[in-house]
Formats: C-alpha cells, structure tokens, sequence
C-alpha cells in the first residue's frame, strides 16, 4: 500500500466506525454531517470528462477523482457518441493507471542489462545516439514508430521533429497495421479521408450490414445503439457477412458466412444484381460518379523492397457492366459459399429505394491483402444506388484505436504523409515548411519505410536506430520471429516508451518511463471525426513523462530549440494552435481548444461554429457546392466519387495438404490489443486470463480434439500450444481456427504471414495456412 | 457461488418505495440536443432524433406485470438470497457494472441469453434462487458490460483504490424518507435491488406496494447534506460571487 492508498485506507475506516457506532446509538439518523460533510458519498467525488483511452468509438467517459486518484468511473450522458453507456473496459479503464509493476524510472541497458538511471540521462542518451547514428549511417537509418494511441501533440511533435527537423520520412504508427487500408480505400474512391457520415446514421438507418465485423465485442458502444434502433424502430434489420459465427451474428437478423477473401466477389455480386435488377440510382450516378480501372495481379509483399503504384484508367459504365459479367449471384457462390439466392437478396435491400442502408466495417475488410479493393467495392455499392452521405444512408468504415483518426491519418504520421497533404507534392512540403519554420529541402519529397518494410529494414540494418511509443510491436508484428530477431541484432538500437514492462520493452535499449491517458493534457479524434480533449486529471507517478515532453526533450537536446519554444504550461495550446493552420479550410476546420475543453468533443470540418455531420451533402456541408447538385465529391478533381473495377483475386497462401485450415486472428472484448493494460485490470484479466483457439465443432469431431484439450497450431512461421474451445465465445466456419492476439504468453503473431495490400500496406492478420494438431490432456483450469 | 445476480441495479441505500409506475419517458423530445449541434441546412425529416434523458430513462421501464415474481412476495424459504456485502464484492466501485457470479454453458456465453431470466425474473432452479431483475432490460448485448471470472488470479498485482461506497439511510430528520445516494443512469429502476424476492436484505424495502418511488425519495447527489440549510447567494446571478456562496458541488469528500 503506497503512503496515499493508506492515507485513503484509514480515513474511510475512522469514518466507517464512526458511522458505525453512532448508528447503533441513535438508529435512522444521518451522522454525515458530524462527521464534516459527506462521507464516503461516490456522488460527492469530483467528475470530470475524458474520452475513453481504448477504442476508436471515443466514448465520452467521466472519471471520479478523490485524492488525486481516480477511483470510480461513469459514462458521460452528454457525450452524442454513447449517451452515458460504455462497456466493460471503459467502465474499469481507469485501473490500467494503478498496475503494481507500472514504469516509474528510466532504464538504460549496460553491459546486457537494464539499469535504472534519471529521466534527465536517458534522454541524453537518446539524443546523442540520434546523433551518432544519422553521422553514421545518414538520416534515414533512424526512425520513429508511434501508434493511433499517440495523443494528436504526440504525433505531432514526432513528425515535426523527424520529418521537419531531422529530414527523415521514416515516421511510422501501428495504425498502418490497422486502418490503413480503409485510409487508401477512401482516397481512391473520394480523394479525402475519413467517413463522410456519422454515428448519428445508426439511428436513421433500416438496415445494417456488418462486413466482417463482429461490431457486439469490437465497438460494443456502437451495436448496443443499433440495437437500440433496431427496437424501437419500425422494421430494421441486422444482418452479420462474416467467416466466423459470433455474439453479432447471434444478435443480428441474418448470419451470411461466406469464404476468407471472398468478400470481394460477394460485393461485385451484389452490384451486378443492382445493375441487373435496374436499381441503380441513374441520375445520382451519372452526375457524381466516375469509373476507374487499376492494376490487377497485384501481389502480396511478401519480398523485402516490395513496391507497387497502381494506376487509373478511365472507362465508361459499358466497361464497369462487362466487369460484373463474371460476378453472377452463381458464380460467387461457388467462390464464397454464399447461396445464390442470399446474395440477392442481400443485393434487393441496398436496391430498395425505401431502405436507408449503413454498412459497417473495420479489421476483417482492412487487415487484407486486398484491403483497399474492399473498401473500393463496398462504396461502389453505396454509390451505385446513391445511398450515401444523407443520414441513415452511410458506408461507414470504423476504426480501431482512440486516435488512429485524430492523430495518425490528421497529423500524418505515415511515411509518405505530412499534417495536410503528402511529401511528394511541394505544395503540401512547402506549407509543412512554413508552419514549422524549417527550409523547405529539410523535408523529404521521397517515402522511406512502410511499418513491415521499416521492421525489415531494422533486420536488414538499413535502420540502425529505432524509438517506439505507446505501442507494443512485439506482440503485434505478423511473422513475429523474424521482427524479434531483427530487433535484437548488434547494432541496432531501440528505444521504447511505455507503461508497463512488454515483450518489446524486454528487447529495449532504453525504456522511457510514459505518462498515460490523463496523467497529461492531450487530445484524440474518434472514428466519426470528432476531437475530444482531455485535462491532466492527475500526476503520472515518478518519473513519467508524456510522449509529447519526451519528444520535445530530446529535440531540444538535438538543438532545435527554436522549433519546440513552448512552456510545460502553455505546450498544448502552443502545439494546438500551430496544427490547426495545417486545417484551417472548410473541408478540415477543427474546433478552437477552448471550446474543446468545454464539450464532449467537436466534428471537425467545424466552420462558423457548426459541426459537419454528412459531408460532401451540400444541404449540411458548407465546403460542398450546390453547383455540382445534392451532393459535391469535392475530394476528386472532378467533384465525382470513383467506381473501381476491383476484380477477386486469392490470398497468397491457402490452405494445402500440409497447412490445411485457415488461421485467423483478432479480439476479445475484454483485452485491449495486447493487454498491456487491460490484463493489469482484475476483471477484465479474471474474465480471459490466456489465450485459446476456436476450433469448429465438426472438424475437433473429426479429429478427436475434446473442448479443453491441448493443441498444437503449426504455420510455415512458427507453431504454438493452445487450448481448444469449441462452440465458446465463437464458432470458426469448418476448417478455420480462431486465436485472440491479446497475450503476450501466447504470441498467434509468431503464425501469421506478413503479405500486406500492395496499395495500403496494411497486413492481412486474418488469412494464413495453419495445421491443427491434437496432444491431448486438459488445460489445468 | 456468490448470491448475487448479474444484472442486478445497484440501488444502495434505504427503503424505497418499489412497485414501478406505468408512463415511460425513453425518448424525450428532439428539443434536447440544439445549439450548436443542429446542421447548418437542416434537412426536412430527418432532424436530430429524440435522446432518452439517462438518467430518467430506466425509472419507469420496468412494470410489475412485466416480472415474473409480485414485487412484494419475500420469498420462499431456503431461497439463496442476495446480501449488501455480495452486492459490494461484485462491483470493482460503486457504479460499476457487476460481473457474473454463475456459470455459463458455452452456448449461454456466446448468445448472451442472459434476458431470459433477468428480464424478468423468477424462480431459478439450477442456483436455488431468484434472479434478479435488470434495471435496464432494454439492453441486450450484456456482455459488453458484464463479464464472468474465470480464474480468481490477477496477472500482475495493482494498486487500484476505489471510491467508498456511500452511506446508507441518510435522511433529514427522524422519520422523514431517505435520499438516494447514487445516481441513477443504468439503474433507475428501484425494483431491481430494492424489492421482490430477488431484493438485496440490507437495503429491501418496507413498503413495496407504493409504486411512485421518487415521489419521496430523491437523489442527493453531491449537493449540501441533507438538512443543511439553504443560503441564499449574496450577489444577484450575474454579480460577483459571494466569497462562501454554494458552487453547486457541494463540499466534495
């Protein structure tokens, strides 16, 4: 117990036995009063308001406060996004801060070993190993690998300092590994980022389609409130597209389970029944649609220096309706085992023109080696039959981590990313060169690494010198033996900031002890573009240092000063007010802070004081030209959304005589990624203490596998013992296993294949050739 | 097993009135949200739909011909009940959403089946006694909120210190009814803890054939004790504040 949970301890039990014993004196009397105001009243706490620190829904949460700890938390009735609801993991989120073996101290490895030494130092050797590294082996063997958990300021000052100041492009986040596929899916069909509608569709919406998206576990906050649409709601409709049976698909209408990959085929089906049944809506289409042909056959990135551009060519609606010929409701039933007759009928509802219609999305469409051509497919769905960017009417992808939105895909912290616009254009490098106040040939006009190809390039030794904050690639990276290994080659150096000792820490040069969530002032943007700040509620413990300080530091010690000139106080303000110029336009315009601090976040673009709901609808947006009719694409040159010809095409391993099962991965609604904090949390570990597999119940029959027994998974890349549950919290299709990636005792990711979307580069963790084995014997449990 | 429901309200607190009205107050009105929320155009038809108020929306949502068991039947003997101290040790604070204390077959687990004793309630005899009612039956992805324990380990030790639970039984004066002492989003409806034979012992009450409980009950949160005088401010609203003039928390604990 530290000196404050005593302090606390003892003064709630002089009070009990007070209460207690006055009680019994003189019953039915109220002794609060004597005892100097309200005791022990959880009321009487001070609430104050914060987004959640897991997810990219961004529920509005209120934390209690007492001693300066917070000890109690609620859901904010006035946040729009969950009207006071959250879930299991936003109503004990703020245990994560109070983990018994939390970093306090920094710690520098000598002669092999993790030595604690003050913050002051390590920063020092932080810098002067940037130093020594870029005289070495030039700029671009040093890089940063951040995260959508970063703050918006994080991401910030890390892409200022590296890409303004150090001049290297090798900024990288792990949200590459999670949404960077729904980023390049809407910058080729839109040409802007982000969804155009909001969470507001749920409750205008008729039916909902969730593609591969188990949404009751994944963004709970959200389901909950479609089911709330769906009750109180004349007629509305649920239907779940996935390749596993889940708690989603036992909650929706429909459960349509269909072959790994084959949702690209199932989406072209769908609109060549929209074609063939003449429910396009014509006049939507020929006024704000074009059609566009990439490249097919376009690999995996598999090789080290893979690299691929795709290209559009135009073509007209007789080209676009020649392409469906090939995706007859038939045909795709043999592809995806989807009967014929579901896929029409999946096809009649977005043909209806009575239904509002909002498709769902997340990881099961991003984590795919065609990832961006499903995004593509999906809009041409909505596109073809205009039902899009009015409420209730929504292609809505949802993103995974707090700010994947606000900071990594806003800020740009992506290689070839810069806060507005991208390196290669000199328009966008010379309004990033003017703002930081850096010449304009500092900034880089050539991408470096994509996340895969910069963990390659530290094995390789192309990257000598690599600084990781707020996430935990160790447990993450697909193929994570060769990523491991890489790491701890001689020579190379990491530096890793965090909260908690991880896989990756163990394998750190210099662990910088991190202030989280509310121990510092920060922001973060949600899935439907809104930014919500929160205040330094209570002191990081010891040393701890926000990633944004830690930044700041070190840029100061590498003499950049000048770029980073704010106070501890006032670095917020300063930092926000410098990263809005990067938006200050009607398509972008963010929230003043100062309203920020008041409200349970703001949409942004946020023009004259009102919040954009439906962008590109020039009823609600007033950057959309009515001269282009109801709706302006503004995003493209020519005000249009693109229709991609996005043809099937396999993944690049599949199930043969010796892997013969599908492996796939993902998450559990109790752990946060891989449970670094979440884990540290009682309930939340007590629920899922370890790691499983699914097993399909006909295919452990055949087999001889018993629920519970131990198993072995064998991949090409690793293999691993589990213990098997069949028909528990999913039922995988036959002949596909299912592992949660949460735990860092069970690493699924030493399985996983590290092939990516050549567009994107976002790895596809839900498709890889595994062999199931039987050992036998109980789990002891 | 301990005896304490899953979805169980966390009504603390006093005897308060219980049998549940019959007027439901879910959606309230589209005048709520405005201001800057509403769309630049706003487009005929598809304004800003009703918001339940939160904290009201539970109140009323349950109506005693909707349980299974009369609100104001004990019991039959022997039945496992439910105690303050089980109440307490399922929640990691006061507030938070109680974790499951049964079992649950693989299939319960992966459906959420939960509903179909906690809607309503009743006798169930697979754990010998009455399930709770949900204070909030109108959810139905339970498990996004409450979660079993599989194991009693933890993975690494915490710290973690949680905010007292309040007292019970305050009350201005002899005799008069007692404040509610928590808030009531998520667990407004006062027959979930508070009556039937599924009733926390400690904090049943007396009386649950009244049905209007916020009739004489009301919430006392964070505002002066109960009992403390009314002072009125110095300075008319819009004056500078008077140096000790209430700022409408209360003096915190």
């Amino acid at each position: 117990m530290s000196p404050v949970e005593r302090r606390i301890f003892l003064k709630r039990m002089a009070m009990a036995a007070a209460a207690a014993s006055a009680s019994s004196l003189v019953p039915d009397v109220a002794f609060g009063e004597e005892l100097g105001g309200y005791v022990g009243d959880p009321e009487a706490l001070e609430w104050r308001k914060t987004p959640c620190r897991f997810c990219g829904v961004g529920c509005g949460l209120l934390v209690g406060l007492e001693n300066g700890r917070a000890v109690a938390v609620k859901g904010d009735p006035e946040s729009s996004v969950n009207r006071g609801l959250c879930c299991v993991k936003g109503y004990h989120s703020v245990q994560a801060l109070y983990g018994g073996d939390r970093i306090t101290r920094a710690q520098v490895r000598r002669d092999g070993r993790l030595v604690e030494v003050s913050i002051e130092e390590a920063l020092d050797v932080v810098a002067e190993r940037i130093r020594s590294t870029i005289a070495e082996h030039g700029k671009d063997s040093v890089a940063m690998y951040g995260s959508g958990q970063w703050t918006i300021p994080d991401g910030y000052v890390a892409s200022k300092l590296f890409k303004g100041a150090l001049g290297t492009n090798n900024v990288e986040a792990n949200a590459r590994l999670c949404m960077a596929s729904a980023v390049t899916g809407f910058m080729s069909t839109f040409g802007l980022d982000e969804p155009m509608g909001c969470y507001e569709d749920i409750d205008h919406a008729d039916v909902f389609v969730l593609w591969g998206n188990n949404m009751a576990e994944m963004h709970p906050v959200l389901f909950s409130r479609m089911l709330e649409r769906r009750r109180t709601g004349q007629g509305v409709q649920i239907i779940d597209l996935a390749t596993r049976t889940t708690r989603t698909s036992y909650a929706a209408d429909r459960s349509l389970l269909f072959a790994p990959q084959s949702d690209l085929a199932i989406a072209n089906a769908i609109c060549h029944e929209l074609v063939a049944n003449h429910w396009v809506d014509e006049s939507f289409v020929e006024r704000h649609v074009a059609f566009k042909r990439g490249k097919t056959d376009i690999g995996y990135g598999l090789e080290d220096g893979f690299s691929f551009t795709d290209e559009a060519t135009d073509v007209g609606w007789d080209e676009y309706v020649a392409f469906l010929a090939d995706y007859t409701p038939e045909r795709v039933e043999a592809i995806s085992g989807v009967p014929a007759e579901d896929i029409r009928w999946l096809a009649s509802l977005y043909g209806d023109p009575a239904r509002k219609v909002t498709s769902f999305w997340c990881m099961g469409m991003n984590q795919h080696t065609r990832g961006t051509w499903i995004n593509n497919l999906v809009y041409n769905v909505h596109l073809l039959v205009g039902k899009i960017a009015e409420p209730g009417n929504s292609p809505f992808s949802l993103t995974g981590q707090p700010s994947a939105c606000g900071t990594v895909r806003e800020v740009g912290t992506l290689t070839h990313a810069l806060p507005h616009g991208v390196v290669t254009n000199e328009d966008d490098r010379r309004m990033a060169a003017e703002i930081w106040g850096v010449p304009l040939e500092n900034i880089d006009p050539r991408p470096t690494y994509h996340t895969v190809e910069m963990f390659r390039a530290l094995d390789r030794g192309d990257i000598r010198f690599m600084w990781v904050q707020v996430t935990n690639p160790m447990v993450t990276m697909p193929h994570l033996n060769r990523y491991r290994a890489g790491a701890e080659k001689e020579g190379r150096f990491l530096v890793v900031s965090d909260v908690y000792p991880t896989p990756t820490t163990d394998v750190a040069d210099v662990i910088l002890p991190a202030s989280m969530w509310f121990e510092q002032e920060g922001l973060f943007g949600n899935s439907e573009r809104r930014t919500q700040h929160f205040a330094q509620l209570v002191d990081p413990p010891g040393d701890c240092m926000s990633d944004t300080w830690q930044l700041i530091e070190v840029a100061r010690r590498l003499g950049y000063e000048e770029l980073f000139p704010w106070s501890y106080e006032e670095h917020i303000d300063g930092i926000w007010a410098e990263y809005t110029r990067f938006h200050d336009n009607p398509k972008h315009r963010m929230a003043p802070l100062d309203e920020l601090k008041e409200r349970p976040g703001i949409m942004w673009p946020y023009v004259d004081g009102q919040e954009t709901k439906w962008r590109y609808n020039t009823r609600h947006d007033p950057a959309a030209d009515a001269e282009y009719g109801d709706f302006d694409f503004y995003g493209k040159p020519d005000h249009r959304a693109w229709i991609w010809l996005r043809p099937y095409e396999p993944p690049p391993e599949v199930p043969d005589a010796e892997y013969p099962m599908w492996l796939n991965t993902g998450r559990v609604v109790e752990h946060w990624h891989t449970g670094s904090m979440t884990r540290r949390v009682p309930v939340l570990h007590q629920a899922v203490p370890n790691a499983y597999v699914e097993v399909n119940r006909l295919d452990a029959a055949e087999m001889g596998i018993r629920n519970r027994e131990r198993v072995r998974l064998v991949t090409r890349r690793g293999s691993l013992e589990l213990e098997a549950r069949i028909d528990y919290r999913g039922q995988p299709t036959r002949g596909q296993v299912f592992v949660p990636f949460f735990d860092e005792g069970l690493l699924v990711n030493e399985l996983t294949l590290d092939s990516f979307c050549p567009i994107s580069k976002q790895p596809d963790y839900k498709k890889c050739a595994v062999r199931l084995e039987r050992i036998g014997g109980r789990t002891a449990s | 097993m301990s005896d304490e429901g899953p979805l169980g309200g966390r009504l603390l607190g006093i005897a308060v009135a219980a049998l549940v009205m019959l007027a439901g107050v879910l959606a309230v009105g589209a005048t709520l949200r405005g201001g800057p929320d509403v769309p630049a155009h706003p487009e005929p038809g598809t304004l800003e739909t009703g918001q339940p108020i939160t904290e009201e929306a539970a109140v009323f949502s349950t109506r005693a011909a909707d349980l299974a068991v009369d609100p104001t039947v004990q019991g039959r003997p022997g039945a496992s009940g439910r105690s303050l101290a089980g109440f307490r040790a399922l929640r990691a604070y006061p507030g938070a959403p109680p974790r499951i204390p049964h079992a649950l077959a693989d299939d319960e687990f992966l459906q959420a089946t939960c509903n179909q004793c906690h809607r309503r309630g009743g006798w169930a005899p697979r754990f010998g006694a009455y399930a709770p009612v949900s204070p909030h039956p109108e959810f139905s992805n339970c498990l996004q909120c409450h979660v079993p324990a599989n194991t009693g380990e933890l993975f690494r030790p915490t710290g973690w210190v949680a905010a007292a639970w309040p007292v019970t039984g305050r009350r201005a004066m002899e005799g008069s009814p007692p404040v509610v002492p928590h808030a009531l989003e998520m667990r407004g409806n006062c027959v979930s803890c508070h009556a039937g034979p599924a009733a926390v012992a400690e904090i049943r009450t007396t009386h649950p054939e009244r049905a209007n409980c916020r009739q004489c009950h009301v919430p006392a949160l964070g505002g002066p004790e109960p009992g403390a005088a009314f002072s009125r401010p110095l300075e008319r609203p819009g004056g500078a504040a008077p140096p000790d003039g209430p700022d409408g928390r209360g003096g915190g604990a």
